[in-house]
């Protein structure tokens, strides 16, 4: 397996991606890479080209370019020319910490949707906390689509479904609509619609609404709900997380002597929530919905995420994780259709 | 290349993209009407079509192409390739 990797993309980028994907090199002897770049950055921080193709690419995409514009106008990008490469077969699949607009976009009409595929969603792996029978859940949309309608909601919980047990190991996940109650008639008219679209699709185990608050409970497996809200839950949950540690500290800090004595005592055990926490070590997240993986880890990302990436990668292409979203569309084309019709009247 | 290569070319494009059978593609098919094509499909096949031609499509002459005989019109007006 081969995967194209963009070597420019990242706050720091290319050394930590080069240094990453070495790590990941060694670490998984079956993989092979492809490393789009500006070879005169890239090619001197690599120590040991074995298995790692450069790729030379003259421009790079910056962080604050517009996604749709960039990926049309900067043809010699390294992330175009990854995304090239998978879609004719060179490579197996896409990896990059750079502008994750341009990402999607690349993903989305480069690479190019899975056929019956309506929208692409961004999903991400979060931590479950405290529960022994679950560590963490999948929540997509997360920001591929500010807009989404009933029926792409839909299509992500299948989405959803199939990662969670190709590559999460979950036998029969749980599918969660995310909502502002858990009653079946909470929620504005779409989430009533798509509880009731989801509550009466065969292949789905659909569990009903779930509350925000409940998520790293482990309220399901998988989450799903639109990209607005979902990138709003996965910003707050993110940030909350952070001002409670912060608020811990400071508390300490302010405190007593005692306190103080008690936190040093403690630090090993606030490594670990702030481990448990860190969710860019569940990997990367991945725009499921289009023909091969694409994932995209945090701009912040320095080798050691990076490398747990390309793990996550592997697993992916491994579990054939695309395969069998492709053939459950094909298999079920008629019906889609027909659903989709339905649902715009 | 010739105009009726570009249309070949483009009618190409067409039937492999939205599986339609290749005679049934004339210049006045309308990419919007015609096709069971959604935005991002159409956008696709703008990406490619520049791909293809190495020509540069902006979003307002994209908006305004709405049968194949205006792309070709547009590739042949905008490339070398007269």
């Amino acid at each position: 397996m081969k995967i194209a990797v963009d070597a420019m993309g990242g706050d720091y980028a290319p050394k930590e991606v080069v240094a990453g994907i070495e790590i990941a090199r060694d670490r998984y002897p079956e993989v092979e890479f492809d490393l789009f770049g500006q070879n005169d950055k890239v090619k001197p921080l690599l120590n040991n080209a074995e298995r790692i193709d450069l790729v030379q690419a003259d421009e790079v995409i910056a962080m604050e370019d517009e996604p749709v514009r960039a990926i049309r106008r900067k043809k010699q990008s390294s992330i175009v020319l990854a995304a090239q490469a998978v879609r004719d077969g060179a490579d197996d699949a896409f990896f990059s910490a750079g502008n994750t607009g341009a990402i999607l976009a690349a993903g989305l009409l480069i690479i190019g949707r899975i056929k019956g595929i309506d929208r692409p969603g961004l999903t991400t792996t979060l931590p479950v906390i405290n529960n022994p029978k679950q560590d963490q859940f999948l929540m997509l949309d997360v920001g591929a689509n500010a807009d989404s309608k009933p029926f792409n909601l839909y299509q992500y919980a299948i989405l959803g479904k199939y990662y969670a047990q190709t590559v999460m190991g979950f036998d029969n996940p749980r599918i969660g609509l995310l909502n502002n109650g858990t009653e079946a008639d909470k929620g504005d008219m779409a989430h009533r619609a798509v509880h009731d679209i989801l509550g009466s699709a065969k292949d789905l185990n659909f569990i009903g609404n779930v509350e925000s608050r409940e998520l790293l409970n482990g309220a399901a497996d998988v989450v799903v709900t639109d990209g607005f809200t979902g990138n709003a839950v996965l910003k707050n949950t993110e940030g909350t997380a952070l001002s409670v540690l912060k608020l811990i500290k400071n508390s300490i800090l302010e405190g007593s002597l005692t306190g103080k004595l008690g936190a040093a005592m403690l630090k090993p055990t606030f490594k670990n929530i702030q481990n448990k926490m860190d969710y860019s070590k569940y990997g990367g997240a991945v725009l499921l919905g289009v023909k091969a993986p694409v994932i995209k880890t945090h701009g912040s990302a320095k080798a050691e995420t990076i490398a747990n990436t390309i793990g996550q990668i592997k697993s992916m292409l491994e579990n054939h994780s695309v395969d069998n979203v492709v053939s459950y569309f094909n298999d079920h084309s008629d019906e889609m259709a027909a659903m989709k019709a339905d649902m715009q009247k | 290349m010739s105009k009726d290569e570009v249309f070949n070319k483009i009618a190409d494009i067409i039937a492999d993209r939205f599986e339609i059978d290749r005679d049934k593609i004339t210049p006045q098919l309308n990419f919007k009407t015609d096709l069971d094509a959604d935005s991002i499909d159409f956008v696709e096949f703008i990406l490619e079509l520049e791909d293809t031609f190495g020509a540069e499509i902006s979003d307002e002459a994209a908006e305004n192409l709405n049968t194949v005989g205006e792309a070709v019109d547009y590739i042949v007006a905008n490339t070398d390739s007269k």
